[in-house]
């Protein structure tokens, strides 16, 4: 286990290495400085401001004082808004940003695999086909079309949640929602099948043969082993809820990381697209690690190794 | 007591063929003839293929036939909704003019019979204290009230008419958006724009994706290692993040978006290849080709690769809508194709800042995106079932 957890961590530091690389290298390949704008600077102004953040320098001393700089976890100063670092950038992003997230987690835990258990017991009766009927749903509207529409009959028509901020637990509701319908959808049909594959499995016989209960047999034989699957693709999830906040606080207005990214994406400021991404490519991968981790400590058949399937 | 083990002689006497028994259950079936059959018995991947079809087909010669390009603007007849409530005022000399009002930007539109929108009318001074503009057709003269909403017309005796029936609107089928542009054909455009998207994508899976994966397959060893740790570097990272960050390098547009999906969009299919290659390759069948002298390449794509098709088609169709999807995500957040030009995105996301006044703009787009989707995911769920062997009954 301890040298399964060092490999991946030497896997993650160099891939995170190429990320910082890529991006820096892509960033630096854009044509145009930061400070080329409509309104003419002086040469003077542009040459002290170069210097100030160092762009006088030959590139590869840049690329050295930024690893530097992401190794000491400091990712610069944002070109757009003086004063502000990326860090700061981050740090007021994230909390909105994590709090739907770990909300939308929860509704996926705790939307879907009810939902899939539901499914699986009625095979082929009214519940499975509503179930089956949302989860396709689900999965096929992309959220961009699922935020608007709830916004367009909940805020606008009914009025029953705000249409932006997150005052109160109401502006939770729909951007939550959203964010967690296609993976809701998504797991609720990955536990049907599992379940229903693991049904047909000789032990579930013996179970039911041996004269347990009902509910015995689904929760100590069933599910346990129909939610390794769906344990592996949590880590995923985490990775995608957090993504795809992008578009759903761009709808909803929430102040999180994902509407800072697109807002330096439109503004144009090179050094905090660099340090969101690299920030999201630390998160991302801290979090699969976690989850894999996890996976193991629940299926005990899973051995750890250096190599993945 | 007679022992039951013992069967008498008559028991094993054959049937009368009349009674069917020997007949064979099915005819026997190709691979592909199966798939085909199976697939058939599937009505929504039937509905699906066909809706997929239509929209091809419909992209590719729908704009043909339209008087208006997804550029051609008509300020003054913005924002008209696909089906409108008809008003018609008696001038007093005979004739009958017809119209509607749109009650968002309190405008009416002058109509015929049919539909067909003939242009804007021109009302009298507004009185702006009272918010009433009058419109005077011959010797009667109707006042427009927006004083109250919702906007209702006024008689001059003081009345308020009501409409007289309601009509599609025939001369632009889906409306027009906020600059007085087509609404259907920006969607056909925007169709253009997803399908070339999933063209490209289908592409790039099928001849980097599947060479790269079959091959890192198939040599395995260090090489492999080597190819699959690069494969995991690209998808670590969400596909999301990396495309922002190209379409950034290059400045939005259609390029960008091809450039930005074709550079990593064939890593899932690489590892799915591999899987298959590598658990196909250990088959006597292989063994047998090489002892005849078959090299690599004879290997690799007459007998691996055929044999992993099924996979890969199903890999494929799950592939393509989440191609598209990027794309009209990437619209959507800005990032996409630029204006004029018009995706399903930047169709939804230009509607979102109007959809209080004119839900029909935000309709239409995400009805076609949302449709789209489930065709691929209906066909690609009835591939799935129809090329598992595993499903076969």
């Amino acid at each position: 286990m301890p040298t399964y957890i060092l490999q991946r961590l030497g896997m993650m530091l160099l891939t995170l290495w190429a990320i910082v690389t890529l991006t820096f290298f892509l960033m630096h390949a854009v044509p145009g400085g930061p400070f080329v704008s409509e309104r003419m600077l002086a040469p003077e102004i542009a040459a002290a401001l170069n210097a100030k953040y160092g762009l006088d320098q030959p590139i590869w001393v840049q690329y050295l004082s930024y690893l530097k700089g992401v190794l000491t976890l400091d990712l610069g100063p944002s070109f757009k808004y003086p004063g502000v670092s990326i860090n700061t950038m981050i740090a007021t992003g994230l909390p909105v940003t994590l709090q739907t997230g770990l909300l939308a987690v929860i509704c996926v835990v705790a939307l879907g695999i009810p939902m899939g258990i539901v499914a699986a017991l009625n095979r082929n009766r009214w519940p499975d086909t509503a179930v089956m009927m949302i989860a396709t749903i689900g999965v096929a509207i992309p959220s961009y079309v699922i935020a608007t529409v709830l916004l367009y009959v909940f805020a606008l028509r009914l009025g029953w949640v705000p249409t932006f901020g997150l005052d109160d637990w109401r502006g939770y509701v729909l951007p939550v929602f959203a964010l967690s319908g296609f993976w809701v959808s998504f797991v609720a049909r990955l536990t049907r099948s599992s379940l229903l594959e693991t049904f047909e499995q000789d032990y579930m016989t013996t179970a039911r043969a041996k004269g347990l209960r009902p509910g015995q047999i689904l929760f100590k034989h069933g599910l346990r082993n129909s939610l390794v699957p769906v344990v592996t693709v949590l880590g995923p999830v985490v990775a995608n809820l957090i993504t795809g906040s992008f578009v759903i606080e761009q709808i909803f207005a929430l102040p999180g990381i994902g509407r800072q990214f697109v807002l330096s994406i439109t503004n144009r400021d090179y050094t905090a697209i660099m340090g969101i991404t690299i920030f999201y490519a630390a998160a991302l991968m801290v979090m699969i690690l976690i989850v894999d981790l996890l996976y193991a400590v629940l299926d005990p058949r899973i051995k750890l190794s250096g190599a993945r399937a | 007591m007679t022992d039951t083990r013992i069967i008498a002689p008559e028991m094993w006497a054959p049937l009368a063929p009349e009674d069917g028994a020997a007949a064979v259950g099915r005819p026997s079936l190709t691979y592909w003839q199966d798939a085909r059959r199976r697939l058939w018995a599937n009505k929504p991947a039937v509905v699906a293929l066909v809706f997929i079809i239509l929209l091809i087909l419909g992209a590719i010669f729908g704009p043909w036939f339209s008087p208006y390009s997804y550029a051609d603007q008509n300020l003054k007849l913005a924002n008209i909704p696909p089906a409108f409530e008809t008003y018609a005022v008696d001038d007093g000399q005979g004739g009958t003019t017809r119209f509607f009002l749109n009650a968002s930007n309190f405008n009416l539109y002058e109509v015929d019979a049919q539909g067909h929108v003939l242009g804007l009318l021109r009302g009298g001074r507004k009185d702006m204290i009272k918010k009433i503009q009058p419109y005077t057709f011959g010797d009667t003269t109707v006042a427009l009230d927006y004083s109250a909403l919702p906007a209702r017309l006024v008689a001059a005796d003081g009345s308020t008419i009501s409409p007289s029936g309601w009509s599609w609107n025939r001369t632009y089928l889906f409306g027009t958006d906020q600059l007085g542009r087509d609404v259907l054909v920006r969607q056909l455009f925007g169709a253009r724009i997803s399908l070339t998207v999933a063209f490209v994508a289908t592409l790039v899976n099928f001849f980097i994706g599947i060479f790269y994966g079959g091959l890192a397959g198939y040599i395995g060893g260090r090489t492999d290692a080597i190819m699959m740790r690069i494969v995991e570097i690209i998808s670590t990272i969400p596909l999301t993040l990396y495309v922002v960050l190209l379409m950034v390098v290059f400045d939005s547009g259609l390029y960008s978006i091809i450039i930005a999906i074709g550079s990593v969009f064939w890593v899932d299919m690489a590892r799915i290849v591999r899987g298959q290659i590598l658990s196909l390759k250990s088959q006597d069948y292989v063994a047998a080709a090489r002892t005849m002298g078959a090299g690599t390449r004879r290997i690799l794509t007459r007998h691996l690769l055929p044999n992993s098709i099924g996979p890969i088609i199903v890999t494929l169709t799950m592939l393509i809508p989440s191609a598209i999807f990027i794309e009209s995500f990437m619209s959507f957040i800005g990032l996409g194709v630029t204006p004029p030009l018009a995706s399903w995105g930047t169709l939804t996301s230009e509607a979102v800042e109007t959809m209080r006044a004119y839900p029909h703009q935000l309709f239409f787009p995400a009805a076609a995106i949302s449709l789209t989707m489930f065709a691929f995911n209906f066909l690609g769920d009835g591939l799935r079932d129809a090329l598992d062997p595993r499903f076969r009954k």
